[in-house]
Order: C-alpha cells, then structure tokens, then sequence
C-alpha cells in the first residue's frame, strides 16, 4: 500500500445482499473464522484429496466433493473491509432439487424450517456478540454512526434480515411473525417459480395468493426486493406494491444480456419508486459475453475487474439523472465463490478498494459515499421508520 | 382399519433431519418417497422406511423425535455435523421448526404436558387408520441427539418451552459437553452445568451415545432420571455403540428405559461398516430385537425397562434394517414375536409403549 493511501479513512461499505446463514448452514462455514481458515478447512476435501471419513450411518462411503466454490466472506474480513451494515438473507425454496440447483426444498413446511434455521443462526450470532439486529432507525443510526466516527468505538457489524425467496413464509397470517424476529426485506421469488410466483429463468407472473402475502408485508412494513422476478412477476409487483421497494442485487440489461437483469424499462420504474439497485460482483453479471439465461456461457474463472460495476452504475445514474438509485448488493458466495468473483476481489474485504476504483473512474466523494453506504442508509431509514 | 393393533411408542426417530436434510416429503407413503428420491439419495441413505402415514399405519402413535446436530467437522455428508455451536444451533431450530409446521398443518402434534401425552396415548389405543395411512396426528415428543443446539445452561428454559422433554448430550465424535461414539474420553467441563439446567427443568436425560468413560462420570455427578433412546447389548453384539450388562443394570437402577435400535451396525455382529449396505445382506431380523428386548429383561428381572428406539431412517434405510422390515408399519409384527418369546400381554404391552409412557409421565408429573 502506498503511504498516502494507508492514512485515507476506510469508508463504510453497506452490501445490500449476503447469504451468510446459507453458507453457514448448507455449506458448513463457521463464520466467525477468517476466509483463510475456511479455504483451509475446505482444501482438506477439494477434489477428492485429503480426509476420507463420511457419517458412519452412511451407506455411501465415498463422499460427494461440494460445490460451494472458494470461500469468500466471513465475519472477520467484513470488518476488516469496513462492512459495518449488511442485508443478508433467510434463504430456502420449493423447488425440485436438481444438479444445478441442490438446495431446493420438496414442501413449504421444510422451506419454513430451513428458513427458521437461517434466522436462529443469525440469532445464535447476536447471542455470541458477532452482530447486532438492526429492526428499528434508531439502531441502524447508532450502527452508522460508529462504523463511520474516527475514533476507535465499539463497532458491531449490523444485520438487517432480508430473504430471498418468500416460501419460508407459511402465508399472510406468518409475516408477522418473521416481522418481529426481524425481517425488514423479502424478495417474493427467486430462481425459478415457487409458491408465489415465476423467478429468473421462467416466463410467467405472480400467482393470486401472492397478493394477500404482498398486503401482509405492505402492512407489516417489511420492504419489496424486486431482485429475481420474471418479466410479468416484476410489472405485476409493481403495479400493485406501494410500499417501499429495491433491487437488492441486480445488474443493467443492457450492458449484460440474460433476464436476471434489470432493463431500462425497469430500472426507471425502480427509480420512480425511489428504489435502490445494488451491485452485484459476480462474472455472469458483469461480463458482456455471458448471457445469464445460458449460464454455459460464462467462463469457468473470472475475467471481470471489481471497476466493471462503474459501468452499471454510470448507465443508472445517467437514467435516473442522479447519483441516489445505486449502490452494492455483492452477493459474494451466493452459490458461487472465489473463482467467479471479480479478478481483483479475493474476498470481501476487498469492498474497500472499490472507493478508489470509482475515484478513478470519475466519482467524485459524494458520489462514493453515496454508492457505498448513503443510498441504502436512506432506503433502509424509509423502511425502517 | 384395524383397532386391535397396540399402540407403539418409538423413543428415536431423527424427523426433522429426513425432512430438511435428506429432503423428504413425510406427508407422503414410504413408497412415494421412494421413487421421489433422486440416486444420490438412495445411494447415500437407501430405502425410505418412516413416513407420518407408515407411522399411523404401524400405529407408531407417539414418538420422540429429534433435533439433531453436531460439533464434527469430518462429518461432510449429511450437513448436521458442524464446525460451532452456533452453527448447530441454527440446524437444531430448523428440525424444531419443521416440527411446528407440521403441527400447524395437522400432521403432528408436539406434547408438552404431561396431560397431553395420556390424551394422545388414549387417542391411539382407539384410533382408526386407512389403509393409506390416514388418521390422527402423531404425538411428538421433542428430543435432542447431542446437546450442541443448547447454547448453555441459561438456554435450557428456552428449550423445555419449546417442547424440548429429552436430551443425549454427546453424538457421534466430541461434543461440547462430552466425548460421544467412536471416541474415547469422558463428560467435558461444560456438562455440568447443563445437566443441572436439564433437571431443574425437568428435561430427561438420554445416555446413548456417551462413550464408557462418559457415561458412568455422568452417573456419578447427576442423579436424576435417565434412559437410553436407542441403544442395544454389547453382550450380543460387541462395540463401544452397544450398553454393558453393567451399564444396562445402571439404567434399571435408576428406572429408567432402553429403547431397542434397528440399525444392523447394532444388531449384526458380522456387519461389515467399511462396506456399503448394498453390498452385505443384514444378519438382524426383528427376532434379534427380540433377543435383544430379552437380554434386558433377563439381566434386571422385568421387562419394565425395555422399550423401542428404532432410529429409522436416522441416515440408513431398509438395506440396513432387520430383513424382515420394509417400513416402520411392520413394527406391529413384533407382539406376535414378543409373546411367543414368552412375554406376557403386560409385559408386552409395557415394552411397545407402556414403560415409555410411564418414564416420560412419571418425569414429566416429577416436573411440575
């Protein structure tokens, strides 16, 4: 590090989407280690080297090699990359399991369960001093305020409970229950159709009962993530939602192809709504050549620097005709890890070298603070408040 | 439809685990979660045997059923075996949850008191089921196989509010508070404190899966009520798994019960760990559950502390069942072998469901 760069003051990074309680659970990350130690750990079982034991009860004594990726995230390099507020999800779906996607779940009442465990990871976090829930304005502003006051304060890392995938809700009557353990953000679909309706890579909209769970949520006041909805899903979402709405993690349209994305069309409604788009650092989403809706199509390591963002958020910033609608919703290991992450992002501590990156690129320093923590801040203060 | 069939209480079936782990439907017959079942599944757990339907078709009317995971980082299959407590804290709340949600749809119904479960055993002494499987909801008594879930002692109210009536403190590997199966060691500094909390709060103490050493400190520094959810004889089948006639006797003492275990790994000396289920044909039939039952009820003189514990489905299947089991409804072909072992119609009866009942009752009336 350069000496005029080692006395500027991190900036505190909010990343809008996380899924740590699936990497804790579904992958078996202990979170509180540093990625280095869950490579490590990890390494032992990599391409069938190492360790051969499986659970004696099993009748497979050769055990499956994961496909969780290189680790990226884990509490200790969020600190470290100033990470100080993350959304980070309640994940679980209906969903046939299948090679592509293994985590699918055969019946709501088990989605509801993995969900429940999610919650009580992240529960069991707080219990051991590693985060704070942040459900009201008052906890997000003392959160803010001490990841970016100069002096040396406690900083606890702050949780806002979101979820990717609404099946875990059970139906209207179950939202507030999941309101009170926390829940402030849900996106209604995610790959995809489930119980409530169509999700990237299928064709269709919302099903009927998703509408009394949408006035359940408006009520509730838990926020509308529009991230992973079909084309029908996202315009019938929008023209019945008046709550406050975002795009946790989503990319342009039309800089990458692939109907994960969010088009002109769309991104100009999320603006009107006084939406938040959150960019996400992931090569399917950041590279030109690869259209999402072929995922073969994308290269099996990276090629995509962290600056390829500046592009999406240059492209939303000159729709909007503001600075207000974009900020970082990475996504580090959502179901990939390392190798698709972008080639100068070794793991997310590395959120801290995007200031500079889109100094760089012309940001001037409001803009920067604006992208890495002011627009959710004022999203996240609407929802809370 | 057949009332005439007895009541069964099945004192250890990991639920939850089949559910969220494995990813079975419950709701549905064995059968059609055989052929849902995708080959990974099948290879890595075999034949499914214990669906609610099965349940209510064998009459296995009341069950303990787990929350169930680990601290064991080699554990690399099955994702209950964890690297933190906090970790299995979240696995252990799902299991937890999935049980809710079953008792939200009518499935199940989770008991707390002890009024509850003379209700649901009355319940299913008269009970009718359809050939598919239909009929009331089946009583669940809250477990935990190993007490990682338990965050410490503070957290056992919580626990026992959720429903939690039973708890083993190891597993396989080293747990928080004990060395467990396959290890060799004994209770940890943690345990006993949790083991105060667990008899003030009047949650019963489950000593399968301590290791020998563990099991006997465990006597020594608690003097509560015990029992052994599913465990067999070392005497007819050898290993640190199985209890000693000495350990066995320890049980009694405290009137505690055993629940016998299907698993062949327990009930076949020949069995053969290093090779997959597949590929070795099982020496157990359900008649070696009943030699196992009678072990027992030689060695303390009743059959008061004999139960069953089949642990179906806790990560093996049919392929590893007793020859002569398809789904956990062929249970009901153990009265007919009971009595012809020369077991009397009490005493049969008290090994199907009564000396559970009595346990869980007793301890739970103990409690208030």
């Amino acid at each position: 590090m350069a000496p005029e760069e080692s006395i500027v003051e991190p900036v505190l990074m909010i990343d809008g989407h996380l899924d740590l309680a699936f990497n804790a659970l579904h992958h078996r990350r202990d979170l509180t280690q540093s990625v280095q130690t869950l490579r490590e750990r990890e390494d032992l079982y990599r391409d069938g080297v190492g360790l051969k034991s499986v659970h004696p009860d099993a009748l497979r004594k050769q055990p499956r090699i994961g496909s969780e990726g290189i680790a990226t995230v884990s509490l200790p390099e969020l600190r470290r990359g100033n990470v100080g507020i993350i959304l980070s999800t309640i994940m679980a779906r209906v969903q046939l399991p299948s090679g592509f996607l293994a985590d699918g779940m055969r019946t709501q009442a088990a989605a509801h369960a993995i969900g429940q465990s999610h919650l009580h990871y992240y529960n069991a976090l707080e219990r051991a001093g590693e985060l704070s829930f942040i459900r009201t304005c008052a906890e997000l502003e003392s959160c803010a305020t001490a990841w970016q006051s100069a002096a040396q304060t406690k900083r606890t890392l702050g949780l806002v409970l979101s979820m990717e995938s609404a099946d875990p809700i059970l139906g209207p009557d179950d939202v507030q229950n999941w309101y009170d353990a926390g829940l402030r953000s849900v996106s209604l679909t995610h790959f995809g159709a489930n119980t409530w309706g169509h999700g990237t890579g299928t064709q269709g909209g919302l099903y009927q009962c998703a509408y009394p769970l949408l006035d359940a949520l408006r009520d509730a006041g838990i926020a509308l993530d529009v991230s992973h909805a079909a084309d029908l899903t996202f315009w019938q979402l929008l023209d019945y939602w008046d709550g406050p709405l975002h795009a946790s993690h989503c990319m342009c349209r039309s800089l990458v192809p692939g109907q994960r994305h969010l088009s002109d069309e769309m991104i100009r409604a999320v603006v009107e709504r006084d939406g938040v788009i959150g960019m996400v650092l992931a090569e399917p989403m950041l590279n030109p050549a690869v259209n999402f809706d072929d995922l073969s199509t994308a290269p099996a390591v990276s090629t995509r620097p962290m600056a390829a963002i500046a592009d999406h958020i240059d492209h939303i910033c000159q729709l909007a005709g503001n600075n207000e609608h974009v900020a970082i919703g990475s996504d580090l290991d959502g179901g990939f890890g390392r190798e698709w992450a972008p080639v100068d992002c070794d793991n997310i501590a590395d959120l801290q070298k995007l200031p500079a990156l889109l100094a760089r690129r012309g940001f001037d320093d409001q803009d920067i603070d604006a992208i890495a923590h002011g627009n959710l801040l004022t999203f996240l203060r609407r929802v809370l408040s | 439809m057949d009332t005439s069939k007895p009541l069964i209480v099945d004192s250890h079936l990991d639920l939850g685990f089949s559910a969220l782990q494995i990813n079975r439907d419950l709701t549905l017959p064995a059968a059609s979660v055989r052929v849902q079942d995708p080959v990974e599944t099948q290879q890595s757990y075999g034949s499914c045997t214990v669906t609610l339907p099965d349940l209510r078709r064998g009459r296995v009317g009341i069950v303990c059923a787990t929350v169930m995971s680990r601290l064991d980082p080699d554990d690399r299959s099955t994702r209950t075996g964890m690297y933190s407590q906090t970790q299995c804290h979240g696995v252990g709340r799902g299991h937890l949850a999935y049980y809710q949600a079953l008792e939200q749809q009518g499935h199940v119904r989770i008991l707390h008191e002890c009024s509850e479960l003379d209700q649901m055993a009355a319940l299913w002494q008269r009970a009718e089921v359809g050939a598919d499987g239909s009929g009331p909801p089946v009583g669940v008594v809250l477990s935990m196989e190993s007490a990682d879930p338990i965050l410490g002692p503070d957290q056992v109210p919580q626990w026992h509010a959720l429903g939690l009536r039973m708890v083993s403190l190891s597993h396989y590997g080293t747990s928080t508070y004990s060395h467990g199966t396959a290890t060799e060691g004994g209770l940890l500094p943690p345990a006993a404190d949790l083991l105060k909390a667990l008899a003030e709060a009047g949650i019963l103490v489950d000593v399968t899966h301590l290791t020998d050493q563990a099991h006997w400190e465990l006597l020594d520094i608690y003097d509560g009520p015990i029992c052994a959810s599913h465990h067999n004889c070392r005497a007819l089948t050898p290993g640190q798994r199985q209890l000693t006639d000495d350990m066995i006797s320890s049980i009694a003492e405290r009137d505690g019960v055993i629940g016998t275990a299907f698993d062949s790994w327990m009930l076949d000396p020949g069995w053969q760990r290093n090779l997959s289920a597949g590929e070795q044909q099982s020496g157990a039939t359900l008649q070696t559950i009943v030699e196992h039952v009678d072990h027992i009820a030689q060695l303390t003189g009743t059959s008061r502390h004999c139960g069953i514990g089949t642990d179906l489905d806790g990560g093996f299947g049919t392929e590893q069942a007793p020859r002569d089991l398809n789904t956990i409804a062929d249970l009901q072909s153990l009265p007919a072998l009971l009595l012809a072992k020369g077991f009397s119609d009490e005493d049969v009866s008290g090994i199907l469901s009564g000396n559970w009942l009595r346990l869980l009752g007793q301890h739970w009336k103990d409690s208030l």
